[in-house]
C-alpha cells in the first residue's frame, strides 16, 4: 500500500509526461524507495498509474538493472565486471567482496545490509576498477579501500 | 523506381521496398527470422546479412531493414555474407535445445530450414546452455522457452499488431524472456498467430500437439466458415482427422493472420456426434434408399398437400453451390425455397447485397486507410474479428473511431483499439465520406436503417450473419427466394426440406420436417423423417462470398469418413471372430462412416430421383464466371458479375 500523498504525486509525475510510459521509471523508482524493493503489489500500483498492464511495467522493470524485483538488503553494491574493470582486475576487487560479505554474487549479507551485484559498465572506466554502493560511486579500487568504504556506508 | 542487381539479376522494385523482398522478388530467399512481412522491422536477428558489392553503402549489410537503392549490387553469396550468416545462425543455435525429434514444430520449423541454409551443422559450443522456467499460457498454446532465438516476431505481433497487453518480452540480454507477467491463459483473440508466427517451437499448438509431422497433413486451401469475413485458413489434416487450422496469406482478407475462433474452434468437425451414416426414420440405411425414401416422402407430401405447401430450406452455411442446386431442386418440385427462416433477419442481409456494390463496398484496404470509422451496434469480435486488426492499423495512423451505441450484452473481448463513443451515428464527423468506413452487422436491421448509413457517404462494412449469407441472399434475389418465417405465418407452408438450415424452436413447431441434410445433430435432424449426412467444408469443394461480395473458392482437404483416431472396433473386425487388436484386419473397400456427401450432390441426387434433370456443375449462368475460381488466389468481387441491383 501507498500512501495517498505519494499518489498523488506520482499521478502527477505520469500526468505531466507526454507519454504515461515514459515516466514509468520515475514511478518504478519512487515506488523501490517506498518498498525497499519493487514488489508484485508495486508493479501492479504502477500499471494502474500509468495505464499500462503489469507485464508491461515488468518489461520495463527487469530491464534496467537498478530496479529490483526482489528484495534487496539496505544498500546495493553494483560491481562492475566489463571490460575496462576487468583490465584493471575487477575479478579480485569482486572476490575479496565476496569474501569482506562472506555472499556470492546476488547474495544479501545476513545483517541485511549490502546486497552484491555484478553490472557491466556504469561509465567510469578512467577510475576503474569501479563500483557504486547505495548509488555513490566509487572508482580506483583496491581491496583496502573497499574495506573503507564499506565502513563508510554501514556507519552512514 | 530503384533499380538495383541482385546476384546479376536486375531487379526494379517500388521505392521503399528492402533488399530482402526484392531479392524475393525474383525468387531468391535469404535467410531471416525476425523479419515479416505484416510486422515492424526489428533488424534483431542479423540472420538476413547480405554483401553489396557497389553503390551508395557497402559492405555487410542487414537485407530486411535495407531499402533497395538504385545502383546498388548486392550478393547473397558472396564469402563474406556467408560467412556472417553462418556464424550467425551458430550463435542463435548456441542455447537452443536440438530437441527437434520432441518438437512439434519439428518439419514446418523456419529454424531447422535456415540453420541448414545457413551453413551451421556442426556444435562447436560446449559450455553450460541458458534454460527458462516455462509458464502456462492456457489450453491452447503451450510454452517453450529453450527453443527462443529472441527473434521479439512474437511480442511484435502480440503487443503491436493485434494490441494485446498480457503478454510481453522481460528481461535483458541473455535473460530476454517472452511471456505473462503470471501464469494463465492468453487472453488476446489473436493469440493462436503465435504458433505461426515463432519461426520455431517456443509456441506451438496445445490442440494438436504430438499427433503428426508436416509432412504427414493433408492439406488444401481453405476459406474460414465462422463468420462473414471468409478468412483464408489451411486445415492440417492427419488420417481423417483436422489436427490444426493455420492462417493461409491473403491481403485482401486476412493479411497474414486468423483469429483465435477461426483456429481452435475445429472439434466439431471431428466430433463423434456428427452424423454420418443416413437415417430413414431413425434407423442406419444405404445412402441410396435414404434419398429414395427422402424423395418419396415429398412426392406423397405433394400429392396430398400440393408442392406449394413443401419449402426448401437453406442457409448461409451452405456454400454458393448449394444455394444455386436448391433453387433448381425447389423448381423440379414446383415448391417455394428459402434461405433465410426468420423475417428480420432476411431484410437485413438482402437489404445489405442491395445497397453494397464495387464503389461503396469497403475492402480491407479502406478499412486501414480510413480517417473515420463508425462501429455502428456490434459486437465485432464477435461478428467479425479479423476487421478489428484492420480498424487498429488505421487507429494508430491517426483514425478516428467511434462507437455507436456502445457494447453489447456478453461481449468477451475488448476492442484492440482506441475509439470514442458516441450515441448516434450523426455525431460521428465523416467530412466527405471519401475516407469514412461505417462497420456494422446486417443481420436483423431494418432496410432503412442500412439505407441511412449508407447515405453517410462513407464505404460500407455489412457484416453477415454466416459465412456465405452474402451468397444465398445474391441468390435469394436471382432466383425468388422466400423467407420461411412469412410463408409459415400465412399458413401455407406445412412442411420442409432442409439444408445445413438452422430453424428456430418456434418455426421447428410449426412444420413436418421430411428430410433434412445437415453435418450436425439438432433439432432439425431430431425431427427429420430422412437425415441426409452432408460433408462440412473440410471435405467439400465450394464457393462461398463474403461480406463484401468477395467470392472466395475452398477445396476439400481430406475424405469423408470417421477419424482413424477412435475408430470403433466394428469397423475392423470380422463379422465372425473377436476384435483384432493388431492386424491383419478384415480390410473394406469403403471408409468407415464416409457415407456423406456435398450438400449441392444431395441436392442433385435428389432431383434425379424426384424426375429432375442431373446436375454436373452448379455454377451455371452469370455464375458460370466463377468455375476457374482460383482458391490459391485473392478471390474476386462479384459486382460486375452479378448486381444485385439488376436482380431486385
Amino acid at each position: 500500500m501507498i500512501s495517498e500523498e505519494l499518489k498523488k504525486s506520482l499521478a502527477e509525475r505520469v500526468a505531466g509526461a507526454i507519454t504515461p510510459r515514459e515516466a514509468t521509471v520515475d514511478v518504478m523508482k519512487e515506488l523501490q524507495a517506498h518498498y525497499g524493493w519493487l514488489t508484485d503489489e508495486a508493479v501492479g500500483e504502477a500499471a494502474s498509474l500509468l495505464g499500462l498492464s503489469p507485464l508491461q511495467v515488468e518489461e520495463l522493470a527487469t530491464f534496467y538493472e537498478m530496479i529490483y524485483r526482489r528484495p534487496v538488503g539496505k544498500k546495493v553494491i553494483h560491481v562492475c565486471d566489463s571490460i575496462s574493470c576487468w583490465c584493471a582486475d575487477c575479478d579480485g576487487i569482486i572476490a575479496h567482496l565476496k569474501k569482506r560479505l562472506g555472499v556470492e554474487l546476488g547474495g544479501t549479507t545476513a545483517d541485511g545490509m549490502y546486497t552484491l551485484l555484478p553490472c557491466a559498465c556504469m561509465g567510469r572506466c578512467g577510475d576503474s576498477p569501479a563500483m557504486s554502493v547505495g548509488g555513490t560511486p566509487y572508482g580506483h579500487l583496491t581491496p583496502h579501500l573497499v574495506d573503507e568504504i564499506l565502513e563508510k556506508e554501514r556507519r552512514a | 523506381m530503384p533499380k538495383l542487381i541482385i546476384d546479376d539479376i536486375p531487379v526494379e522494385v517500388p521505392p521503399g521496398t528492402s533488399v530482402l523482398e526484392a531479392a524475393r522478388s525474383v525468387g531468391i530467399t535469404i535467410p531471416h527470422f525476425c523479419y515479416h512481412p505484416a510486422l515492424a522491422i526489428a533488424a534483431a536477428c542479423r540472420l538476413c546479412a547480405v554483401k553489396l558489392l557497389d553503390g551508395p553503402v557497402k559492405g555487410i549489410q542487414m537485407s530486411c531493414s535495407l531499402p533497395a537503392q538504385d545502383g546498388m549490387v548486392v550478393s547473397t553469396t558472396d564469402p563474406d555474407a556467408l560467412k556472417m550468416r553462418s556464424l550467425v545462425i551458430e550463435w542463435l543455435m548456441l542455447n537452443h535445445p536440438h530437441d527437434c525429434p520432441v518438437c512439434d514444430e519439428g518439419g514446418e520449423c523456419l529454424l531447422q530450414d535456415f540453420t541448414i541454409a545457413g551453413g551451421h551443422s556442426r556444435r562447436r559450443y560446449v559450455g553450460k546452455k541458458r534454460t527458462f522456467q516455462n509458464q502456462y499460457l492456457g489450453e491452447r498454446i503451450h510454452h517453450e522457452m529453450n527453443r527462443c532465438i529472441e527473434c521479439y516476431r512474437c511480442v511484435r505481433f502480440y503487443q503491436e499488431y493485434a494490441g494485446g497487453t498480457d503478454f510481453g518480452v522481460t528481461g535483458s540480454a541473455g535473460r530476454v524472456y517472452f511471456g505473462r507477467f503470471a501464469e494463465g491463459a492468453l487472453e488476446s483473440p489473436f493469440s493462436g498467430n503465435l504458433v505461426d508466427i515463432c519461426p520455431t517451437g517456443v509456441f506451438t499448438d496445445k490442440t494438436g500437439r504430438f499427433r503428426a509431422r508436416y509432412w504427414d497433413y493433408e492439406f488444401a486451401p481453405a476459406v474460414c466458415q465462422h463468420c462473414s469475413v471468409g478468412c483464408n485458413t489451411s486445415p492440417q489434416n492427419f488420417q481423417r482427422e483436422l489436427i490444426k487450422i493455420v492462417a493461409r496469406r491473403n491481403d485482401q482478407v486476412n493479411g497474414w493472420f486468423i483469429c483465435d475462433r477461426g483456429r481452435f474452434d475445429k472439434e466439431y468437425l471431428n466430433s463423434p456426434q456428427r452424423p454420418r451414416d443416413p437415417e430413414i426414420g431413425g434407423a442406419p440405411g444405404e445412402y441410396r434408399l435414404a434419398l429414395e425414401a427422402a424423395a418419396n416422402r415429398i412426392s406423397e407430401f405433394c400429392l396430398q398437400n400440393g408442392a406449394a405447401s413443401l419449402a426448401f430450406v437453406g442457409s448461409g452455411r451452405l456454400s454458393l453451390e448449394g444455394c444455386l442446386v436448391l433453387a433448381e431442386l425447389a423448381r423440379v418440385v414446383g415448391a417455394p425455397f428459402c434461405y433465410f427462416t426468420e423475417s428480420a433477419a432476411a431484410q437485413g442481409s438482402l437489404a445489405a447485397v442491395r445497397l453494397l456494390n464495387e464503389q461503396n463496398a469497403a475492402r480491407v484496404r479502406d478499412i486501414e486507410k480510413a480517417e473515420c470509422i463508425a462501429l455502428f451496434e456490434l459486437d465485432l469480435m464477435e461478428e467479425g474479428a479479423m476487421l478489428s486488426l484492420a480498424i487498429r492499423k488505421a487507429s494508430l495512423a491517426g483514425a478516428q473511431v467511434f462507437r455507436v451505441g456502445g457494447a453489447r450484452e456478453g461481449e468477451k473481448h475488448p476492442l484492440p483499439f482506441r475509439y470514442q463513443e458516441v450515441a448516434t451515428v450523426d455525431e460521428v464527423p465523416f467530412e466527405g465520406g471519401s475516407k469514412g468506413v461505417v462497420i456494422c452487422g446486417a443481420g436483423g436491421k431494418s432496410p432503412e436503417l442500412l439505407s441511412y448509413l449508407a447515405s453517410s457517404g462513407a464505404k460500407l462494412v455489412m457484416l453477415q450473419p454466416g459465412p456465405n449469407a452474402f451468397g444465398a441472399a445474391l441468390v435469394s434475389l436471382e432466383r425468388k427466394g422466400a423467407t420461411l418465417s412469412d410463408l409459415v405465418e400465412s399458413g401455407q407452408i406445412k412442411a420442409v426440406v432442409c439444408f445445413e438450415a438452422d430453424l428456430p424452436p418456434w418455426l421447428l413447431e410449426r412444420v413436418e420436417v421430411l428430410a433434412c441434410a445437415d453435418w450436425k445433430r439438432g433439432g432439425l435432424t431430431e425431427k427429420a423423417s430422412v437425415l441426409l449426412p452432408t460433408t462440412t467444408w473440410v471435405e467439400s469443394n465450394g464457393t462461398s462470398i463474403n461480406y463484401e461480395g468477395r467470392a472466395q473458392r475452398f477445396l476439400r482437404s481430406r475424405p469423408a469418413g470417421l477419424p482413424l483416431k477412435g475408430l470403433d472396433p466394428k469397423y475392423y473386425s470380422s463379422e465372425t471372430e473377436a476384435v483384432a487388436l493388431h492386424p491383419p484386419r478384415v480390410h473394406r473397400n469403403y471408409i468407415p462412416g464416409g457415407a456423406e456427401r456435398e450438400a449441392w450432390r444431395v441436392m442433385a441426387d435428389l432431383m434425379l430421383e424426384l424426375g429432375g434433370e442431373p446436375v454436373n456443375e452448379p455454377l451455371t449462368g452469370r455464375w458460370g464466371k466463377l468455375r476457374d475460381l482460383d482458391p490459391e488466389g485473392e478471390g474476386v468481387r462479384i459486382y460486375d458479375l452479378v448486381s444485385a441491383q439488376d436482380l431486385s
